[in-house]
């Protein structure tokens, strides 16, 4: 063994509260290792221990050397490399591309040899990034953020490389081209990778994936090991009854007890599903009542002709036609920066239109009047969730209420049965702040369906949640289809949730460039294995 | 030390300040205070607006009423109106003051029978008051003495005053140079406090955290921006004090500069303290407001002199490096006595000392570490 | 109306909520006010005198006796001119007087004495106040019979007493910077927290969230101008109130609302509450200097004089003291409501078409 990790009865307390309790592990040299499980279960209080920028107790060993504090860590600081969470955290807004490498390899102190010239163009070459070295960063799609964030923190070849959810809000292309990066330093290179992830197929790639689970792990091993042990308890899908103790994902079901099914093939999604069986979790189950109103839904719900943006010479939608019809739910991909949240925007009335119509139940909005009338038909969830932090779950949805002019008396019946119907009763008088990214998605749904739309507007529902709160989400959406029939349009960078959707609408640098149903799609495609694929063939 | 770390570093500060536009507020913001300071504290008065009703119309009474004519303090009104109506005037703030001849004035003068005038001020704002009596009373001795006929029998009193360092007794002289004392503490301040606490707010902060840099180098890197934009500051408000307000320089001007660089080192220091317990830059820009803004006036001797502060305040005023500085200044400004001084060198050292010891305190506190 | 409310509820649960934000805003208006009235008096109070007699006593002793508490501080005598000028030169005192040799004799025989004050004018108003000081004792000594008194009457505030004044100018300053801040932050914390989509996307008449999100930090502003007028201007220094207090109450209001119309114009070009926070700086600080709390405005340069006709402080000031010290009655108010309220209708209007255009 070159250079080794090992991680000894490390744990990790904020503020007296335990974020990580006795943690161990081993790690080898161009080895990758994943860590997988529920947000708040401990991964990042772990990377940051073993980057040498957090506070733990136990003890951690890398190449020969041992530290238990940050400050030992300092000498080995130059041979560790750590990506924190979030997009574009590290990087600096008004700084271009060129001069991000050029800093970073400044405080590294590197030396600008013609090896580091090299190194440092392939970077940019791997990253695609070589025709941007002069756009501020501020400026560049999440996707480039994200790699950009990866090659400044590959500059000084780290030979121990923690990269905390790298892949999270971004679009599949470029989260492929930033595992090619990673398959290429780690064999070229030798450094060991710890990658935390909320892609199980990205999981199923490395050397040995950990789940974590409230500040423990609680199983470990390569993706073989780890699927085999949950293959016994995975089957074909089915429609969970009450009474089973059962989860249905993903065309799988899960259950502990022997279903009357034939078994399916597991993912590492299934890990988090027999985990929960096993402590007990029960899925709460999801249920939905009719709307209270009756007014019928027309079959074109919102028609976009031609819709154009432009932010000055950038055209951000050019000429997009759109028809959403009644109980669909249409998908909306593309890479990061191809222009979906700008259309989804334009949609909702929140940015002018440069060009074309829009038509809401075979009306065309145009004046002010007409955008009034438009927002209290629709619904919206914002990428993150906002809302307001200062005000418990229970304020925020009253408050939505009443701006829909929705009387207290029955705003409070619909509250308290939303609440009891996605699950979050308990949570109704928290602040959102101190809640978990699951529950904050299924009460920003709430806030957005109290006034009973006509079309709901996701944007990124599922990014950074969870596997169980996304299989809850999708049963969600589903109920609304069914009982209400009303639209829904949803933009996603798990292309495993597309196959949930009705029609999936594909736009790449603005332009839309597919529009069909996911069976029509297979069939053009007859190739692909999944759908990822297929949106490669688009982008290729 | 490796100078090539911290020069990246503060290429990308500058790099940033530029970018960001706050290095319009860098610069805006002193010339600012310094210029609204100086032009808006006025502790004489002039113009004061004074109606005089004349109810004598003689020849004395108008010797009086000309003797506020002439004066460059008042703005006099003779009217012919009621003491009523003349009231009303200054309950709608439209004088200040009712100067009331009687109308026997020139009668009982020339009787040798004493006259009284009825003065009438509007004392809502207290200390102008307080000197536009002051004045007035000034103004009528002198006209009285000039008419008087009588002569003083015994010995006479004179006294014989001399305006040190400020003979024309001018407010810019007195204000401008300690205005130079509090941007100086202010402004650097909350540009080091921003300038640390931004990364954290951003996550950029991991960038130091997560790297082999050290340190006092990354504490160099962030004070050198803010120390080199701020000592161009001592000049532009050098330039403001002596050319745009005529404040006589009378000093070395190797002394002044000299200890407004330490000045703006202790000015850092705060910033960067500040920046260590505070999280977002908002909370950085308050805390360094409420902890230098109101002591750095308060303390400065332009509202009251250090050796006239009651037995806390004089303590106080100890405490905090305004006094220091300020004596220094207002030398090098109206004085001019600079190192001869033994005051002026204890002080100096003072600041040095003060400089030090925060640096240290804010190297020793900032934790290479997350929260 | 009732979706006015709502927003108007709304954003009072989050200031309460927010309790950094809620203890600077009770700070301000309790004890930052009351330390600015009580703190300070400009009035001479402790001024060092120091003298130089060689005399050997008799009427500079006398002179001297004058000078006593509050306002001076037992004069102290140094040996030579030389350590007095150094004394001055240090600032260990602000005045210095000397009494040359001659100086008994000649008061004695009938000749003038002059006795010599050096005078420290880098603290100009003290040493003003203390020439004048003197020159009245002198006066007494030469008993010369001035045919003409003047008889002064300070109106409204007999003792001259500058605690009042102080601490209501301080009062006035902060209820101005919060209701620009305040209602700016409102704006801005939605497009920094992601909540501004929400917003706007709600079906609700722009005019009305613009003016129920405004009122709500009016009502803060409000209640903590009444905490402080209660506590710190009638509690604590005796303020007197020749006018009408619901006069005050109405300029109040209405003088914050208008501050909110700043507030409002600040929130539509800023993007941060960083920036928020600079550029309220930038209109604050001229807005507070030029109102007339420090010097008074007819004593201006006359550029600046006619540039405070658009501050909405200067009116607000004026008014203020005119109803706690002049009593003004209402009819002659006019004016300052007047003021107010124009510059206040201007900004809604532009507050309305900037924000309202991104509705």
């Amino acid at each position: 063994m070159m250079f080794g990790l090992e991680v000894r009865n490390v744990a990790v307390a904020y503020k007296g509260k335990s974020a990580i309790r006795g943690v161990s592990f081993k790690a080898g040299a161009g080895e990758i290792i994943g860590f997988i499980g529920a947000d708040g279960a401990g991964k990042s209080s772990l990377m940051h221990a073993i980057a040498g920028v957090g506070r733990f107790s136990g003890e951690i060993v890398y190449g020969g050397e041992t530290y238990r504090s940050p400050a030992e860590a300092e000498k080995l600081k130059q041979d560790i490399g750590l990506m924190p969470q979030g997009i574009g955290l590290v990087l600096y807004e008004t700084l271009t591309v060129g001069e991000h490498l050029e800093f970073f390899a400044s405080i590294r102190n590197l030396k600008r040899t013609d090896a580091f010239r090299t190194y440092r163009n392939k970077l940019l070459e791997m990253a695609g990034l070589s025709a941007f070295v002069d756009r501020e960063a501020g400026k560049l799609s999440g996707g480039m953020m994200q790699k950009l964030s990866l090659i400044c923190t590959l500059l000084h070849r780290p030979k121990l490389l923690i990269l905390d959810e790298p892949t999270t809000g971004v679009d599949p292309l470029s989260r492929r081209e930033l595992w090619e990066i990673l398959d290429d330093i780690r064999k070229s290179e030798g450094t060991i990778i710890l990658v935390s992830t909320a892609y199980m197929q990205e999981a199923a790639k490395m050397d040995r994936v950990y789940l974590f689970d409230s500040g423990e792990i609680i199983a470990g091993g390569s993706a073989e090991q780890l699927i085999d042990s949950v293959r016994e308890y995975t089957y074909t899908e089915i429609p969970c009854s009450e009474k089973q103790r059962c989860f249905s994902f993903d065309k799988r079901s899960y259950s502990l007890a022997p279903l009357d099914v034939p078994h399916a093939e597991p993912t590492l999604e299934a890990l988090f599903f027999v985990n929960a069986l096993k402590k007990g979790y029960a899925m709460p189950k999801m249920e939905l009542e009719a709307r209270e109103s009756d007014a019928p839904i027309p079959d074109i719900v919102l028609e976009a002709k031609a819709l154009t943006k432009r932010f000055g010479e950038f055209v951000a939608n050019d000429r997009i036609d759109m028809q959403l019809r009644a109980g669909e739910i249409v998908g909306l991909l593309g890479a990061n920066g191809a222009g979906k949240t700008t259309f989804i925007k334009m949609l909702l009335g929140l940015y002018a239109m440069d060009g074309g119509e829009l038509l809401l139940l075979g009306k065309p909005i145009r004046s002010g009047e007409d955008r009034r009338t438009l927002k209290a038909k629709i619904g919206y969830v914002s990428q993150h969730f906002a809302l307001y932090k200062d005000m418990t779950v229970r304020e925020n949805l009253l408050y939505f209420a009443q701006m829909h002019r929705i009387e207290t008396k029955k705003a409070l019946v619909r509250i308290r049965k939303y609440a009891e119907a996605l699950g979050y009763r308990a949570y109704l008088d928290a602040l959102p702040a101190s809640l978990p990214l699951g529950i904050n998605q299924r009460f920003s749904i709430t806030a957005a369906l109290l006034h009973e739309p006509v079309i709901l507007f996701l944007d990124e529902p599922t990014s950074g949640v969870d596997t169980i709160a996304r299989a809850q989400f999708w049963e969600i959406m589903e109920l609304l289809k069914e009982k209400w029939g009303i639209t829904i349009l949803i933009t996603t960078h798990y292309m495993s949730e597309a196959e949930y959707c009705d029609r999936v609408v594909l736009f790449k640098e603005g332009v839309k460039v597919a529009d069909a149903t996911v069976e029509t799609l297979y069939k053009e495609h007859p190739e692909a294995a999944d759908f990822e694929e297929i949106f490669m063939e688009y982008y290729r | 030390m490796r100078l090539g770390v911290v020069k990246a570093y503060i290429l990308k500060e500058f790099a940033e300040l530029f970018r960001t536009r706050l290095i319009v507020m860098v610069y805006l913001m002193p010339t600012m205070i310094m210029l609204l300071f100086g032009f808006g504290i006025r502790m004489n008065v002039t113009h004061a607006r004074v109606t005089i009703l004349d109810y004598d119309q003689s020849h004395y009474s108008r010797v009086l009423t000309s003797k506020f004519e002439d004066s460059k303090y008042f703005d006099p009104m003779v009217l012919q109106i009621t003491e009523q109506e003349a009231l009303r005037l200054i309950k709608q703030a439209k004088t200040e003051m009712i100067l009331i001849i009687p109308s026997s004035f020139e009668k009982h003068l020339l009787h040798g029978q004493k006259s009284e005038i009825g003065l009438f001020i509007d004392a809502s704002f207290p200390t102008r008051a307080t000197t536009m009596e002051n004045y007035v009373q000034g103004v009528i001795l002198q006209a009285a003495s000039e008419v008087s006929p009588q002569k003083p029998q015994s010995g006479m009193i004179s006294i014989n005053s001399r305006n040190l360092f400020n003979e024309a007794m001018r407010d810019e002289n007195a204000i401008v140079p300690g205005l130079i004392g509090l941007v100086l503490l202010v402004a650097p301040a909350i540009l080091s406090a921003l300038l640390i606490v931004k990364e954290k707010e951003r996550g950029t902060i991991f960038n130091f955290y997560a790297s082999p840099i050290r340190k006092h180098e990354f504490l160099l890197a962030k004070l050198t921006p803010a120390f080199l934009l701020h000592s161009v500051n001592i000049f532009i408000l050098f330039l403001w004090a002596t050319w745009l307000f005529d404040v006589p320089f009378r000093g070395s001007f190797m002394l002044y500069w000299f200890s407004s660089e330490i000045y703006i080192l202790i000015s850092l220091g705060i910033g960067m303290l500040i920046s260590v317990i505070t999280r977002s830059q908002i909370a950085a820009v308050v805390l360094t407001v409420i902890v230098t803004l109101l002591p750095g006036f308060l303390y400065s001797g332009i509202i009251l002199p250090i050796s006239a502060m009651d037995h806390e305040s004089y303590i106080e005023a100890h405490l905090f490096p305004v006094m220091y500085f300020n004596h220094i200044i207002y030398d090098t400004f109206l004085i001019g006595e600079g190192l001869s001084a033994a005051t002026n060198r204890l002080y100096l050292g003072i600041l040095v000392v003060y400089a030090v010891i925060l640096l240290v305190l804010g190297t020793l506190f900032l934790k290479k570490e997350l929260k | 109306m009732r979706i006015f409310w709502t927003i108007v509820a709304k954003e009072l649960i989050s200031f309460m909520r927010s309790w950094g934000l809620l203890a600077v805003v009770l700070y301000s208006f309790t004890l930052d006010v009351y330390i600015a009235g009580a703190g300070m008096q400009i009035k001479p109070r402790n001024v060092a005198v120091g003298y130089v007699d060689e005399t050997g006593g008799g009427i500079s002793q006398k002179i001297l006796s004058h000078l006593h508490g509050p306002e001076f501080v037992q004069p102290k005598r140094f040996l030579s001119q030389k350590a007095l000028s150094e004394a001055i030169f240090n600032k260990k005192i602000l005045v210095g007087i000397l009494f040359d040799r001659d100086f008994e004799k000649d008061y004695r025989e009938g000749r003038e004495a002059v006795m010599n004050v050096l005078l420290d004018a880098t603290a100009a108003s003290q040493s003003f106040t203390t020439l004048g000081y003197l020159q009245n004792i002198v006066m007494d000594f030469n008993k010369v019979d001035f045919p003409v008194a003047l008889k002064a009457h300070k109106l409204f505030n007999q003792n001259a007493d500058n605690h009042t004044f102080m601490a209501l100018s301080e009062m006035l300053s902060i209820i101005t910077m919060l209701s620009i801040l305040l209602p700016a932050m409102v704006f801005v914390r939605e497009k920094e927290e992601g909540t501004w989509d929400i917003m706007l996307l709600m079906p609700i008449d722009t005019k009305v969230t613009i003016l129920a999100k405004s009122f709500s930090q009016v009502l803060i502003i409000f209640a903590g101008t009444v905490i402080c007028t209660g506590f710190v201007l009638f509690g604590s220094f005796d303020m007197p109130m020749n006018g009408s207090f619901w006069a005050f109450l109405l300029l109040t209001f209405f003088y914050i609302f208008t501050s909110a119309g700043i507030g409002l114009f600040v929130a539509s070009v800023s993007k941060s509450i960083l920036q928020v926070a600079q550029l309220s700086m930038i209109i604050m600080m001229p807005m507070i200097f030029l109102s007339g709390a420090w010097t008074p405005i007819h004593a201006m340069h006359p550029v600046l004089e006619k540039l405070s006709l658009i501050s909405p402080l200067r009116y607000y000031i004026e008014g203020c003291e005119s109803i706690f010290y002049r009593g003004t009655q209402w009819s002659d108010l006019w004016p300052y409501f007047t003021g107010v309220i124009l510059l206040g209708s201007v900004l809604y209007w532009y507050g309305f078409r900037k924000i309202g255009k991104l509705f």
